[in-house]
């Protein structure tokens, strides 16, 4: 009687099983191919002559890179990936060192006023670029910083985003490597540069990570700090909508810039994926 | 009395003052230093300066000289601006259309990604790079693929250029904004289901209970927190669309303010008639919205969350 049951019961235990997994390769496959035919598309047209990027023709016919060599010299892209560039890298480095200074301290230090000082880290969340626009617009131009890269760096030295991502790893750092430099006689300084920054390395590469696209992707600030007439100071994202309303139909050209928008954060992301999962949930923890 | 609870507190506080605390204290306000000044200089700072501009007449080259305050007058203009109430209606309208629309494709594709499937690692990659990817090069792409010859309208057989038509584009724009952050919704939700106690599903099993009741009885109202999370932190994000009407529409929240936002508006009021004053009353109404949303969100569902 148990056996009758059990064994009728098997096969279609079974066969949910097979219909459950057609469905849910079904659905990532139609997920993905909705995500990558729009990127495909980009690519093949960015190789496209502009009479061929109407068609609806994957393969370029002719195929051509004329519109990757206008891109890299007639408009300017050359110099827009270096001026991203530098923003980025800058832009990160003083993130992680200044965000993991002040995330030492609030983790570490003992000091009067700590608890309210870090209330007010955290209050900064609350503060929206709407309302910080007018404010930081007038205070850059009477200190003559408007339409210059110290400007832009300038407002972007640490979020407190990273601060906080810092301190919470520093937290989870036992105590013991603290108390071995201090035994060997190192100053808090040197504790920070040479111990506890060393061992916060996974954290550090979260952060530089997901900071360097940020920056890359940013549009909103650097379209207030240089958009008001400085082209020569123009990041890929701002040349890219340059291109879009200046020659809307040149196609080709404007995909070739788009896949360079996107290029360096795509081999970025393929290296370093685990980091940005990780980077992405934890800051986003936060709240 | 008094003099005893003094004495009290005071004895064991100026022993501790050491040397070694001070020390540390010291260094620790090194420590803090730059990145509070930049916090003050360019979050808290501001928060107040603007403020303090919307009670004027404000120009590019600021206010001048002993000029009076115009009291809440920029505040009463912005309020009775038409183009402010357009403003307001679409950005509510697509942050109404993008909310649900990003949840439910970010929790399917959690869903589906969750499970012991191949290629795990590469699926969740693959959703999560839109997520990645400049907005405004997305944006671009979006405009080429919806422009009247474009891709999208030559496979239905449409000729509708739907990022440059009032009726069609904050609906386009809302799609557009569903595919390139429901990767970072997946994410989210894929840690609030590996927050999930195995035992609820094993006694489910137990029970003989369909996967889709299982779903819906069990998984789905046990992500609740993930759900306020995610409308939260997207809902706030989605007050502050701008790049994709900038780009659509040149700046110009055309045609026909369809593709006026909030921050739109402001830009626009700030850069486009220089008035710097109607500017940062709109910046601080819109603080006010966002402000009063999070208390009665975190009042309502928030503290019981918490719990």
């Amino acid at each position: 009687m148990a056996a009758t049951v059990a064994e009728s019961y098997v096969p279609r235990r079974a066969r949910s099983e097979t219909i459950r997994k057609a469905v849910i390769y079904a659905i990532l496959a139609a997920i993905a191919l909705l995500f990558a035919v729009p990127f495909v598309w980009t690519i093949a047209t960015s190789f496209k002559t502009i009479p061929d990027s109407v068609n609806v023709t994957l393969l370029p016919h002719p195929f051509t890179t004329s519109a990757w060599r206008e891109v890299w010299t007639q408009y300017d892209f050359k110099r827009f990936i270096e001026n991203s560039l530098f923003l980025a890298v800058v832009i990160t480095a003083c993130n992680i060192l200044i965000g993991g200074l002040g995330g030492y301290a609030f983790a570490r230090l003992r000091f009067p006023g700590r608890n309210v000082l870090f209330l007010l880290v955290l209050g900064t969340l609350m503060v929206p670029d709407q309302l910080r626009l007018i404010p930081i617009f007038v205070m850059l131009t009477h200190w003559h910083l408007i339409q210059t890269f110290r400007g832009y760096i300038l407002i972007n030295l640490v979020t407190a985003t990273n601060l906080f991502f810092m301190r919470q790893y520093f937290l989870t750092i036992p105590k013991d490597f603290e108390e071995a430099a201090k035994l060997d006689g190192a100053g808090y300084f040197k504790t920070f540069w040479r111990v506890m920054l060393p061992l916060a390395l996974p954290a550090i590469a979260a952060l530089a990570i997901l900071q360097f696209q940020g920056t890359w992707n940013d549009f909103f600030w650097p379209l207030i700090i240089f958009g008001q007439g400085s082209p020569h100071l123009y990041t890929v994202q701002l040349g890219l909508a340059e291109l879009n309303f200046s020659y809307s139909t040149l196609w080709p050209e404007i995909m070739a810039g788009s896949v360079i928008a996107i290029l360096p954060i795509l081999a970025i992301f393929l290296v370093f994926q685990r980091y940005f999962v990780a980077g992405a949930v934890a800051a986003g923890v936060k709240g | 009395m008094t003099a005893t609870t003094v004495t009290n507190t005071a004895v064991p506080r100026s022993s501790s003052l050491s040397g070694a605390k001070i020390r540390e204290a010291a260094w620790g306000y090194a420590f803090v230093a730059v990145p509070m000044t930049v916090f003050g200089l360019f979050f808290l700072y501001p928060f107040g300066y603007a403020m303090y501009i919307s009670f004027f007449k404000w120009g590019i080259l600021g206010k001048a000289p002993g000029t009076a305050s115009v009291g809440f007058h920029n505040y009463s203009e912005v309020l009775h601006d038409q183009v402010f109430h357009i403003a307001v209606k679409n950005t509510l309208e697509y942050t109404v259309g993008v909310l649900p629309l990003e949840m439910a494709i970010g929790l399917l594709m959690a869903l589906v990604v969750n499970q012991a499937v191949r290629g795990r690692a590469f699926w969740r990659a693959a959703f999560y790079f839109p997520s990645l990817a400049s907005s405004v090069a997305m944006m671009t792409i979006a405009l080429y693929l919806g422009a009247s010859d474009g891709l999208i309208n030559k496979v239905f057989g449409t000729t509708t250029p739907w990022f440059s038509t009032a009726g069609t584009v904050t609906w386009a724009i809302v799609v557009l904004n569903a595919w390139t952050t429901s990767g970072t919704v997946m994410l989210f939700y894929l840690a609030a289901l590996q927050a999930i106690p195995t035992d609820v599903y094993e006694a489910a099993s137990v029970d003989n209970t369909g996967r889709w009741r299982t779903f819906w009885r069990i998984t789905f109202p046990l992500l609740r927190p993930g759900h306020f999370f995610v409308m939260v932190v997207f809902g706030i994000g989605a007050l502050k669309v701008f790049d994709q009407q900038f780009i659509a529409s040149n700046g110009t929240g055309g045609p026909n303010n369809s593709t006026q936002t909030l921050m739109l508006y402001i830009y626009r009021e700030a850069f486009g008639v220089f008035d710097f004053g109607m500017a940062a009353a709109a910046g601080t109404i819109v603080f006010i919205g966002i402000f009063a949303l999070t208390v009665v969100q975190w009042l309502t569902v928030g503290r019981r969350d918490a719990t």
